[in-house]
């Protein structure tokens, strides 16, 4: 583990020196070393925060394995994880193959001055039509990215970094996505109303516009690139037709 | 008093037509119980289209607490016409069998045989419901095993967790007998009026689809009566199953459901008292 | 002494038809108060109004010196009765079923006491078995186990002996003798025929649609001095004439070539035949009654 760590710590210091001023090679450099990350499993304490989702916070252990394998299993529980394309990993969100990135300044979040790039992808079957990407270049860590996808809409993640830097994997991270409409029929559900009292309806132009949710997530005891078994990743039961 | 209802209950215990109610709980349960184990799992991925679009949800969904909830929502329907089948029979069965007059020919009160009466009809819904617990939920557990629960309304999805699932089952269980306590009291009412019991039956049954399909009617006409529907209240019981209980709200419902309940007694004494026996 | 029944002046009416009209009586202790009428007459109507089962729309029932009204509880525990049929719990048995209504009282009544009444109305033995099998004679005996268990002072039977057949019709009324000769009860008694009300009452109340049309003893009520007489005879002219002269003039009713119709003491009978066969006259039939039964079977055949 320790030489994993000084071997990341050895390719941050090289690549910010190498490309340091090319947005192209800083977001290569990332990429490079997110991808680095070939599997980890993480403890994490999940709260999905949308609006018709009532969920308290699922506590569960997070199985991940490059580029897009994610499962999180919860002891006799069930759980719930975006599907694939909003997948909670960085490494889904940012475009992968060539790209053009376009640097376009840099802005400060949480009183940290971040470089700022667009990075759009040239092959056209990535999902992703454009992701923004807020990178420390001190360290080659992204700490925001605004991902717009084909077909998931506008996706948001930040990440905030604390005892996993040295594996360049977050303590936090919070995703603000599209969420669709859930509607089912009030006469199948037959359900209970406080019929006593008269709830506001929903504004009708609350409908048109599209709503947000977030979920947020804690990790900890990360154990990484241990080599996790594809079997993991299988669903138990056939997965929906 | 205690003597008395003692032996009413003895009298609806030694009845075959008590135990019908049982069997249909146990069967239908069961049934349910077969085809959850069957086709579950499409049935619930119909249920949850819109959250499967965006969410992979893994895990023992279709365990013993959702199959459980899935079989009150729909014998909860039919437990009226099992409490109606006693309740509604309890003075219009007498009457039919024309023992009323032999019963009112004794020194005990019509108050005390109308409250008698009622007593027995709730202690037979807290029997009924208590072994729609075990059935329903103990078996269920057994048979689906236990996990995290799952709720689907018409506009949430609800994940309850599995350690926060028993209590209130416990709650709505509670809230289901006093629900039907008010049936019970109801087809009491209507069984005073009858000198057979299959009026009263079926009339109860009829009031409450009516109501519930007013109940559930979205129509502006329909939203202004609801409150004072006492159908609208019975589904309480689930205000339990959402992630956090508007207590406020059930509260209000089982007052209203004890007011109905005292006024169906009440009226029941009231117009028992006045009534000629000519059965 | 006060009448262990009082009825004043009671009317009760059903949507519009008048069952019972200003109806009084009184039912002294130790009668066995016989309650005369055809099917509808109102016999019926008038026990349930004293048991409470029915509401006067006017008029007052006081039983043992209290109104009815005020005290029903309390006047029931000494009051027993089977209105109409005896109907039971079929799927119980005739123990539970005694049981059950002997436990209907706010007295607590030992076991001991239900075998009594059992072997009382010979019922001992097939306790056990369901209602359901027995036969109308066995529920009707069940029916007054049930009155009398309680140890009550009136017992109010209504029809006592339909659907019985005649050993079972005179079990009853030998139970109903012992009842009020051995035991004391007062019994207020119904039935639609005059014979069975003359077997057992000491006094006898006729209701006719709701009337009281006559009351008082039965030995007053069936005068043996009052006997109707029918004589039909082979047909022959000039018969009425012939008695009309004859000694026997004064108790002649109705006379025509057939039938002669005569209102005599029973004891005479003997005596208008040998004249009738002194006189050449034919007999075919002779039938005798009591008046007050052939004023009732008239009521009967309206």
């Amino acid at each position: 583990m320790r030489r994993l760590g000084i071997a990341l710590l050895m390719s941050i210091v090289c690549s910010v020196r190498a490309m340091a001023g090319d947005p192209q090679q800083l977001y290569y450099a990332l990429r490079n070393k997110v991808l680095s990350v070939k599997d980890y499993t993480a403890d994490v304490k999940m709260k999905i925060d949308i609006d018709y989702m009532k969920i308290p916070q699922l506590d569960g252990k997070l199985y991940f394995k490059s580029p897009d394998k994610m499962k999180m299993v919860r002891k006799d529980g069930i759980s719930i994880l975006p599907k694939k394309n909003i997948n909670l990993a960085l490494g889904s969100l940012i475009p992968p193959g060539d790209v053009t990135v376009i640097d376009v300044g840099t802005a400060v979040l949480n009183g940290k001055t971040l470089r700022v790039l667009k990075v759009i992808p040239e092959a056209e079957n990535t999902g992703i039509i454009l992701t923004k990407v807020w990178i420390d270049e001190a360290t080659v860590m992204a700490w925001r990215t605004e991902t717009t996808t084909r077909d998931e809409g506008t996706v948001v993640m930040e990440l905030t970094y604390g005892k996993y830097t040295k594996y360049s994997l977050p303590d936090k991270i919070s995703i603000i996505m599209d969420v669709k409409e859930y509607k089912l029929p009030a006469g199948v559900t037959m359900d209970y109303r406080e019929v006593p009292q008269d709830k506001p309806k929903p504004k009708e132009d609350a409908k048109a516009q599209k709503k947000k949710g977030s979920i947020n997530i804690a990790y900890s005891n990360y154990v990484v690139n241990k080599g996790l078994d594809d079997a993991i990743f299988a669903d138990p039961k056939p997965a929906k037709k | 008093m205690i003597k008395l209802l003692r032996i009413e209950l003895y009298k609806i215990f030694r009845r075959p037509r008590t135990y019908i109610s049982f069997g249909v709980v146990t069967a239908t349960a069961f049934i349910f119980q077969l085809a959850m184990g069957a086709g579950g799992r499409e049935f619930i991925e119909f249920g949850m289209q819109d959250v499967s679009e965006q969410f992979n949800v893994q895990g023992n969904i279709i365990n013993g607490y959702l199959v459980a909830y899935l079989i009150l929502q729909s014998l909860l329907i039919q437990i009226p016409l099992l409490v109606a089948l006693v309740a509604g029979d309890t003075l219009a069965g007498e009457a039919n069998l024309g023992t009323l007059r032999l019963i009112l020919t004794r020194p005990i009160t019509r108050t005390q045989l109308v409250l008698i009466k009622f007593f027995a009809s709730a202690i037979y819904t807290v029997l009924l419901i208590t072994w729609l617990a075990i059935i329903a939920l103990f078996l269920s557990l057994f048979m689906f095993g236990d996990g995290d629960m799952i709720n689907l309304k018409s506009d949430a999805f609800v994940l309850i967790l599995k350690h926060d699932v028993i209590w209130r089952y416990v709650c709505s269980f509670g809230f289901a007998t006093l629900a039907m306590t008010t049936i019970a009291a109801l087809s009491m009412f209507l069984s005073a009026f009858a000198d057979n019991s299959i009026g009263p039956i079926i009339s109860t049954m009829g009031i409450v689809v009516v109501l519930t399909i007013l109940s559930n009617l979205e129509l502006p006409l329909f939203n202004a009566i609801n409150p004072y529907l006492f159908t609208a209240h019975m589904v309480g019981w689930k205000g339990f199953f959402d992630s956090i209980p508007p207590y406020s709200a059930i509260g209000h419902s089982a007052l209203v459901l004890v007011a109905y309940t005292l006024a169906f007694v009440g009226g029941t004494i009231y117009y028992f008292n006045r009534k000629d026996i000519n059965s | 002494m006060t009448p262990i029944v009082e009825i004043q002046h009671v009317t009760k009416s059903f949507k519009g038809v008048v069952r019972v009209s200003d109806l009084s009586f009184a039912i002294g202790k130790g009668d066995v108060y016989g309650f005369l009428g055809q099917n509808g007459a109102g016999k019926s109507t008038t026990m349930r109004m004293i048991l409470g089962l029915i509401f006067p729309d006017s008029g007052k029932i006081f039983i043992n010196g209290t109104e009815f009204n005020n005290s029903r509880r309390h006047l029931l525990r000494h009051v027993g009765a089977i209105i109409e049929r005896p109907d039971m719990y079929g799927y119980l048995s005739a123990w539970d079923n005694l049981k059950i209504f002997a436990a209907l009282t706010d007295t607590s009544i030992p076991a001991t006491r239900l075998h009594e009444v059992l072997e009382q109305v010979g019922l001992k033995g097939r306790e056990k078995d369901k209602v359901k099998t027995y036969s109308q004679g066995m529920k009707q005996r069940l029916g007054i186990a049930i009155a009398l268990v309680h140890q009550p002072d009136l017992l109010i039977l209504d029809e006592p002996t339909n659907g019985l057949d005649p050993q079972g019709i005179a079990e009853i009324r030998e139970l109903i003798r012992s009842l009020s000769k051995d035991h004391g009860k007062t019994v207020m008694v119904s039935s639609h025929l005059l014979y069975e009300i003359e077997q057992v009452a000491t006094r006898m109340l006729i209701l006719h649609k709701g009337n009281k049309i006559a009351e008082g003893l039965v030995g007053d009520l069936l005068n043996p001095n009052e006997m109707q007489v029918d004589v039909r005879i082979v047909p022959r002219e000039g018969v009425a004439a012939l008695i009309a002269a004859s000694g026997w003039a004064g108790q002649m009713v109705v006379a025509d070539n057939t039938l002669l119709t005569f209102r005599l003491n029973k004891e005479k009978i003997p005596a208008l035949a040998a004249w009738l066969v002194g006189q050449g006259i034919g007999i075919v039939e002779i039938r005798s009654k009591h008046s007050l039964e052939d004023y009732f079977l008239s009521l009967t055949n309206d």
